[in-house]
């Protein structure tokens, strides 16, 4: 049987490729790091379908989730063989990792394919807690350091966001709890337990706006300001950090990776598919439901971004793990 | 509660292809259940794709009855086999199996079912009618409340252990332990890994907890393969419960449900706890607290009530304010989002019938469980009847593959087995399991919630003395652990009076 279907799979591989040998020969594997149902493995599952849709590989694409912590399924990659069929799908997490010395590897390990889609954050804090700037809530810390309490995932994307957020004013300091992520700390905000974290700009319009886009008076906490370069359409009223005159961006992008070696061909390839995805219309409807900017980077202006992040990240990340 | 909607949404949910729906859902949820190292999660993350071409209302109804079913499955393992179908069930085979092999197989499968399915209906009233105010209230349930209410359960480790108490504390300590490696909580840092990056996300709760029960009772099935219980006419007697059963376990289901339900209700703790504290509520408010682990009706009843009452408390928190209560609450969000319907506080304004067909598919997939069950115990006990020739490789089939299928891993598996041949070293040591899994499910939780609350308070512990639920529950905690103590004093006192 399985050598039927070998053959068959073999059959029709040499009817889809142009040439014999040519990238790709197989199916290519993308492992995303986290657990199933997560914003990286619902972002890699969209990318497949638009993919598949428009057939813009020859080769399906088969989406791996390696559960557990994210450097297990990052390292697998890593020592993947470099053959083009192997790609890595992650985030800032990587070069938090990296900066904190929790990772032994980072970033450089890696051939970087593509960068996607991005969200920011947004600094929140209660209704009632009287502070309504970004200016009075770091004023705050910097009068009171160590007293108001941060929820955080500690190591991750929201401890790293918060330890930049305080730096933007010398002395002013948060104390950093560990609640979780994006829910838990909706959730431990709105039951006062702490006094300020960050959401992403989906989560924020999911817990405090009306399905018409008005604010929902039953919500317990507010938004400060948009982390990103341009204002949130769907929270258009909120200024930008640089609007307010700090020096912050905090965005996320998808970031795919390949095993160091892989041959050009398959980097070009694989970028290629993912730029023709994104142009998709179920990419595009995903973005939306996600509040996602679009964006696509390859090649040197990635390289470049990958530096500047790595630039700003890396003292932060040192920060955010020093006791 | 609006009774209008209800009726409603029941109604729709009987047409034949909704209602087809969520018999298949049901079964396949017992199914799963049943089936040691297959959980209710993968079900559902499974179905999920299937479930884009659904219109909504029908996703739904499909998806709550898999995981009404799966948590209910469970139980006919942990009974037959002592192994617990779902993590869930693992306070189920302490009392299930010991009555099982005592010749009453029907009489603990029936007690069980019928205890989920009190359980689920009591969850059900509470979802039904005061959804919003309680999860409002879960809110403000902080680190220091979660720890003394974890501390409760912790209590146990002490009372669960048959025998030797040091034994019973070896056995809590090693799990603990075994809990340790992996990110600290308090730091973000890897610890406890040897450099070994694979340890890197810890030891997970399915291969340990499968290895240990599972695989420990495959290898020692194995070592006397040929052996098959002595086969007794099965009645349906016992199997329905009496009313005189209703009187005597009435208090125990009420308090097992409800603990069931808050559990349910407070995010990320999960169904495994909720059965624990159950238990151990049952056990030291038990006139025979010596009975349990041996066959105790009460320990199954305290088991099965809680673990179904947790479904139905998790979606309290989901519907009221978007905040998943467990991993299969967490999927069941990702399906809301895929038709465009966004959980969270304005669900009920926006897609109240969506939340609606939610509440009444609980309640529908609730009876229809009790129904599909109750009605095929007579088969179902047969099971324990099989050849073992033929139903141990099948088990350890399915123990590879869910372990595998967690996180794609063969480090799964290999802990697995691991733990399965540790497990039954601990048996043949005549070292008690059950402090092992208590430690092991609670130690992180309670480590977790320690230091976050110590990180808010700069390392003052007063607010265990001084905020009022944290209070209740250390003193709960303590009465709980000498209970058995003064129960015993006073036993003895009114003895010698006499």
């Amino acid at each position: 049987m399985s050598r039927i279907l070998i053959s068959l799979f073999v059959g029709l591989s040499l009817l889809t490729s142009p040439v014999w040998g040519a990238w790709p020969e197989k199916p290519i594997k993308v492992i995303v790091p986290f657990k199933a149902g997560g914003t990286s493995d619902q972002t890699a599952r969209v990318f497949q379908a638009a993919m598949k849709e428009n057939n813009l590989l020859s080769q399906p694409v088969t989406i791996v989730n390696v559960g557990g912590h994210y450097s297990i399924g990052s390292r697998q990659v890593m020592e993947a063989s470099p053959d083009g069929h192997t790609f890595l799908l992650i985030h800032i997490a990587l070069m938090g990792g990296e900066g904190s010395g929790a990772l032994n590897f980072g970033w450089r390990d890696f051939e970087p394919v593509a960068a996607t889609g991005e969200f920011c954050v947004l600094p929140m804090v209660r209704k009632d807690s009287g502070i309504n700037s970004v200016q009075e809530l770091l004023s705050e810390a910097k009068t009171n350091p160590d007293s108001l309490i941060f929820g955080a995932n500690l190591g991750a994307i929201n401890h790293l966001a918060g330890v930049m957020l305080q730096e933007l004013v010398p002395g002013a300091k948060f104390r950093f709890v560990q609640i979780g992520g994006g829910t838990a700390n909706y959730t431990a905000l709105t039951g006062a337990q702490t006094n300020a974290t960050v959401l992403s700009g989906a989560e924020v319009v999911k817990f405090t706006r009306m399905p018409d886009g008005s604010e929902n008076p039953e919500a317990q906490i507010k938004p400060l300001a948009y982390t990103g370069a341009a204002r949130f359409d769907q929270l258009s009223d909120l200024p930008t950090m640089k609007e307010l005159g700090y020096d912050m961006e905090f965005c996320i992008k998808s970031w795919w990776f390949a095993p160091k070696g892989t041959p050009k061909a398959a980097i070009e390839g694989f970028a290629n598919a993912l730029e023709a995805s994104t142009s998709t219309d179920r990419y595009q409807k995903f973005l939306e439901s996600k509040g996602f900017a679009n964006l696509f980077l390859g090649g040197n202006d990635l390289q470049q971004d990958l530096q500047n992040t790595w630039t700003a990240i890396e003292p932060v990340a040192k920060l955010a793990s020093k006791k | 509660m609006d009774v209008e909607l209800l009726f409603a949404a029941a109604s729709q949910i009987l047409n034949p292809w909704p209602f087809f729906l969520l018999f298949i859902g049901t079964s396949l949820g017992i199914l799963v259940g049943a089936i040691p190292g297959m959980t209710g999660a993968m079900l559902i993350a499974l179905t999920l794709p299937l479930t884009f071409y659904m219109d909504p209302f029908n996703a739904i109804v499909l998806l709550v009855a898999m995981y009404v079913g799966a948590i209910s499955g469970g139980l006919i393992t942990a009974t037959l086999l002592r192994m617990p179908g779902t993590p869930a069930a693992v306070m189920t085979t302490f009392d299930g199996y010991p009555m099982a092999r005592s010749g009453k197989p029907g009489r603990a499968l029936g007690l069980g079912i019928t205890a989920s399915f009190i359980g689920g209906l009591i969850a059900w009233i509470t979802l039904a009618t005061i959804t919003k105010p309680l999860s409002i209230f879960a809110t403000k349930f902080g680190p220091f409340e979660y720890f003394t209410l974890i501390m409760m359960a912790m209590v146990l480790i002490a009372s669960v252990s048959e025998g030797s108490l040091a034994k019973g504390l070896i056995s809590g300590l090693l799990g603990m332990l075994i809990s340790m490696p992996g990110v600290d909580p308090a730091t973000g840092m890897p610890r406890l890994t040897f450099d070994w990056y694979m340890l890197n996300g810890g030891l997970k709760l399915l291969p340990v907890l499968i290895g240990v029960f599972a695989v420990s009772q495959i290898i020692k099935d194995a070592l006397d393969i040929g052996q098959v219980p002595e086969r007794i006419a099965m009645s349906s007697k016992g199997m329905l419960m009496s009313a005189k059963d209703f009187m005597a376990q009435g208090v125990n289901l009420i308090r097992s449900s409800l603990i069931g339900t808050w559990v349910g209700i407070l995010p990320g703790i999960g169904a495994s706890i909720g059965s624990v504290i159950a238990y151990t509520a049952a056990k030291n408010m038990s006139k025979t607290p010596e009975k349990f682990g041996t066959g105790s009706e009460e320990g199954i009843v305290a088991s099965e009530a809680a673990n179904n009452a947790t479904v139905g408390g998790a979606l309290i928190p989901l519907i009221a304010m978007g905040i998943p209560g467990s991993v299969i609450d967490a999927i069941l969000i990702g399906a809301l989002m895929i038709h465009s319907i966004q959980p969270g506080p304005t669900l009920f304004l926006t897609n109240a019938d969506i939340v609606w067909g939610m509440i009444a598919a609980c309640l529908l997939a609730n009876v229809l469980m009790w129904l599909l069950m109750t009605s095929s115990v007579k088969y179902i006990a047969g099971l324990m009847y099989l050849p073992r020739s033929f139903v141990l490789p099948i088990v350890m089939v399915f123990c590879v593959i869910g372990s595998f299928a967690l996180n794609n891993t063969m480090f799964d598996v290999w802990v697995m087995l691991i733990f399965g041949v540790m497990g039954f070293l601990m048996e043949c040591a005549k070292i008690p399991l059950g402090p092992f899994v208590i430690g092991f499910v609670l130690a992180p939780l309670a480590e977790e919630k320690l230091r976050s609350g110590l990180m808010m308070t700069a390392g003052d512990f007063s607010p265990i003395f001084t905020r009022p639920l944290p209070l209740f529950f250390t003193i709960l905690a303590v009465i709980l652990l000498l209970w058995p103590i003064i129960g015993d004093w006073m036993r003895k006192r009114r003895a010698s009076r006499k």
